[in-house]
């Protein structure tokens, strides 16, 4: 197609018959979101200032989750085409790679971060001797940082070559047999391993490092396998509500694509469970204080346990059982549903992982989380609207023929 | 029956094929059989096959695995009252495990076996209609009509496309 998705997404839209008329995004979703941003950074100065450790918490859990889901994105188009997914059509990958604008904030997030230090590690205070090489505030702050500039560059860099001329052209002819173009293959296969390392980096250092004497091997996997999911199901639930408002003959609303979103909602919510109880059955079966007390304390002891269980059900369970057929994944309603359930599941995920190492006995989850977990919403909202944007121009522009 | 005879189609593309089979069913004629040298999805809704009873059976052999695993591992542990490293004599998280596994293992074979019954395999004998183009490149529609219809199925499969339609000896 000639159409460059570049243009506004209004006036393409506004020729076409049936359709809702411009802006395609309206004005009020913008102005809503920026007003979360401000009540939330406003809530979030204001608990700091109090001296309150909630303030920090709350950052850390939001941090680890909305950049969980804007990585994520980038990393599922990285894996359309590593598998040369072409029969997921060109929306698949416009949709997986609309968060990434949050990316680079996310960065600056971290970097942020510094000045609560305090309140979020405990080792900075009390340092653990035998850990104090790995865990001081210089080399954490070091590494994560330049792990997280480089997978910055990268998805940025990524993204960029994804909605290049080539990429894009292949993408929507699935009729041949041509493997990607050379740069975005390289970079695709780059971005997925740097994902693998960084995030595992990050699991261990900003949510492991919390309770300093405990460790899983696995939970690298744990972790950066979730926020995979947290990125699949928020690409579902905003193209279920791309689909609402654009209508059912949209690109957004092709049965095919929502099979395809369910399925892999579905599929990655059991991988995400298979890491979840590989980590617990091995710290059950060896029964050794320095590992067991960690999980006990989420899942057996007041208040953390109904929360957990809470998570299993949202993360798992739900989606399991609700998204087995084909035809609830088909419908909008129902895999919509799903995955903003999914999605207040995987930020309850974050929480429960983070804030009992930090807080124990005491529940800390009320207004304070609240308005700091809009304001991020807010903010991953406004990063997100240019991309999505892009990928409503992509499907207005997207032929009935070709991949959509 | 007497009477009846076999048409045989031939197609090179599947979309042609597809047109040739909706064109029948059109007619209120259903194929005996089509032969595809790779699997359709399209080919299989327009014959009016609907979805496969094997998932039935896959389900089926699913929760008899898992019941199996419950039975297996709570019952040789009630059996057996042992206390093992502090653990519950019946103790859930290991169960889990191998209750799933039935479950992997008996679904499978289930759906092995369901699809083989299914599929009404292992065919012995000669397959009537069967070329051995159509293992490779082409596709066959087999159609059973009185003779007297065979003026217009032949019609009808050439319209959509078919590169040859000839009779065979039913």
């Amino acid at each position: 197609m000639s159409a460059q998705p570049g243009r506004a997404a209004g006036a393409q839209l506004n020729e076409q018959p049936g359709l809702p008329p411009s802006p395609a995004i309206p004005a009020s979703v913008t102005g809503i979101l920026a007003v979360l941003a401000l009540v939330g950074g406003a809530a979030f100065v204001a608990t700091a200032y109090s001296g309150s450790p909630r303030a920090w918490q709350a950052f850390l859990v939001n941090l680890l989750f909305w950049l969980g889901i804007a990585q994520g994105g980038v990393v599922i188009s990285s894996a359309y085409y590593l598998t040369q997914g072409r029969w997921a059509g060109t929306m698949a990958f416009r949709m997986a790679e609309a968060f990434s604008l949050f990316i680079p904030v996310g960065l600056v997030l971290f970097f942020i971060l510094y000045f609560g230090r305090t309140a979020v590690f405990p080792w900075v205070s009390h340092p653990v001797p035998d850990k104090a090489q790995w865990l001081n505030t210089p080399f954490l702050f070091a590494r994560d940082g330049i792990a997280l500039l480089w997978m910055t560059a990268l998805s940025m860099i990524f993204v960029n070559v994804s909605r290049g001329e080539k990429a894009r052209a292949w993408t929507q002819h699935s009729s041949n047999i041509h493997m990607p173009p050379k740069a975005i293959k390289r970079l695709a296969v780059v971005l997925a391993i740097s994902y693998a390392f960084v995030y595992s980096l990050i699991a261990f250092d900003l949510v492991m490092s919390l309770s300093p004497q405990w460790h899983s091997t696995l939970f690298g996997w744990f972790f950066f396998a979730g926020a995979f999911w947290s990125a699949v199901v928020m690409i579902s639930l905003v193209t279920v509500l791309l689909g609402r408002r654009f209508g059912p003959q949209s690109a957004f609303s092709r049965p095919g694509l929502l099979h395809d979103l369910g399925k892999f909602t579905f599929a990655f919510s059991v991988f995400w469970v298979y890491l979840l109880f590989s980590q617990y059955i091995v710290i059950w079966y060896g029964d050794i204080p320095v590992e067991t007390f960690f999980v006990v304390l989420r899942v057996n002891t007041w208040p953390w346990w109904p929360l957990s269980w809470l998570v299993l059900v949202l993360v798992w369970l739900l989606p399991f059982t609700v998204l087995m057929g084909v035809k609830p994944k088909k419908t909008p309603a129902i895999l919509g549903t799903i995955a903003a359930l999914g999605l207040a599941g995987m930020w309850l995920e974050r929480y429960v992982l983070v804030v009992p190492s930090l807080s124990p006995r005491e529940l800390p989850l009320g207004l304070a989380e609240l308005l700091i977990t809009l304001g991020f919403l807010g903010v991953f909202g406004l990063c997100s609207l240019p991309g999505i944007k892009y990928a409503i121009a992509a499907a207005a522009s997207a032929g009935p023929k070709e991949a959509r | 029956m007497s009477g009846d005879i076999e048409l045989v189609g031939s197609f090179a593309d599947e979309h042609e094929c597809i047109h040739g089979v909706e064109a029948l069913r059109g007619s209120k004629i259903q194929p005996a059989r089509v032969f595809t040298p790779f699997p359709s999805e399209h080919l299989t809704e327009a014959l009016g096959y609907g979805r496969s009873p094997v998932r039935k059976i896959v389900l089926a052999g699913g929760i008899t695995g898992v019941l199996t695993g419950i039975a297996l591992t709570v019952g040789t542990s009630w059996e057996w009252n042992l206390i093992v490293g502090g653990k519950p004599v019946v103790s859930i998280p290991p169960f889990i495990i191998i209750c799933f596994e039935l479950m992997i293992l008996f679904g499978g074979i289930s759906g092995l076996l369901g699809f083989i019954f299914n599929a009404g395999l292992p065919e012995v004998g000669e397959i009537e209609g069967y070329n051995e183009r159509f293992g490779s490149d082409r596709f066959g529609v087999v159609v059973r009509c009185p003779e007297s219809d065979s003026g217009r199925v032949e019609a009808l499969l050439k319209e959509a496309g078919a590169e040859n339609v000839y009779r065979e000896s039913a």
